[in-house]
């Protein structure tokens, strides 16, 4: 199970870092958080889990759409 | 040529992540047990949290805890000027497109809910995962909801920047008069004060979890609703 979501986390890691669009590349950061919250709640650390589902998937996400909306979203 | 380079960059990057990595998962030697087994067999009655985790960062690392609440300070107080220097008068876009329905309805049913989640991790952060970050996290994200479904008649008073402001510099005031006040009964910096009127050592992190939470809670609130642009 951990070696999935490892390789879940990689291949997230992988399109973050190769996606052309930066609206798309937000989304995968944000399920890359979500990803590896489930993975520290696995290996039993619940309350970090809690910290990065709120703070990666949820608040940094918020910050990341709020900057992106004032360029022209991808790469020129 | 452009892809050249950038393939020699991630070559590099991945050796450089592999130095990095490679003597952690090489070495053999066993990992250290000394401070594991301590905090298993004391941190309960010395702190009596039951969850170890905020027994190690409220009962015995509290000064670490105020270092990052400093910090959490010092980021939301940039963030919030940078946003006041770069504002400019936004062009009248008229009704948004992405308020539907859907969003007024569903946020703002989900916004108490989630608050009162945020204070149940805020609360029980001593027996349960969770705690004063945590916690505040969750309550910034309902106060996130409460403003994306309240419309523009009837905002609620929590999310008031007024109020907000109010609240975080309180939750601080607490924070650090919580800290200072073992100094002055002579026990010691960030030392359990609840001790002398008899009160059981938890509540001491219970009130340190609680004033962090609301201090984290309100900061963060107030940064991501200014960032909407969904303020008064």
């Amino acid at each position: 199970m951990t070696l999935v979501l490892l390789l879940i986390l990689l291949a997230l890691g992988v399109a973050v870092a190769v996606s052309r669009n930066l609206l798309a590349g937000i989304l995968f950061l944000s399920g890359f958080s979500l990803v590896s919250a489930l993975l520290f709640y696995i290996l039993r650390a619940p309350d970090v889990a809690i910290t990065e589902a709120a703070v990666g998937a949820g608040v940094s996400t918020l910050i990341f759409l709020w900057t992106v909306k004032d360029t022209d979203g991808g790469d020129a | 040529m452009r892809r050249l380079w950038s393939l020699l960059w991630s070559v590099l990057g991945l050796a450089l992540a592999a130095l990095l990595a490679g003597p952690i998962l090489l070495e053999d030697s066993p990992w250290p047990t000394l401070t594991r087994d301590l905090t298993e067999g004391r941190a309960v009655s010395e702190t009596g949290a039951l969850n170890l985790v905020s027994s190690l960062y409220l009962g015995y690392r509290a000064y670490d805890t105020l270092g990052e609440t400093i910090v959490l300070l010092l980021g939301v107080l940039g963030t919030l000027g940078l946003v006041h220097a770069a504002s400019r008068p936004s062009p009248s876009e008229g009704p948004r497109k992405l308020r539907t329905e859907f969003l007024d309805v569903a946020s703002g049913k989900l916004g108490p809910i989630v608050l009162v989640f945020g204070f149940y991790v805020m609360f029980y952060g001593h027996v349960s995962p969770g705690g004063g970050f945590q916690g505040g996290v969750v309550l910034a994200s309902g106060l996130v909801f409460l403003a994306l479904g309240s419309r523009e008649a009837v905002f609620s008073p929590l999310v008031r920047a007024a109020f907000l402001k109010n609240l975080e510099a309180t939750a601080f005031l607490l924070i650090v008069s919580s800290a200072l006040a073992g100094l002055l009964l002579g026990l010691g910096f960030f030392a359990d004060v609840g001790r002398v009127w008899g009160l059981p050592s938890v509540s001491f992190i219970v009130a340190l979890n609680v004033s962090i939470g609301l201090k984290v809670g309100s900061s963060l609130g107030l940064l991501c609703l200014v960032l909407l642009e969904r303020v008064r």
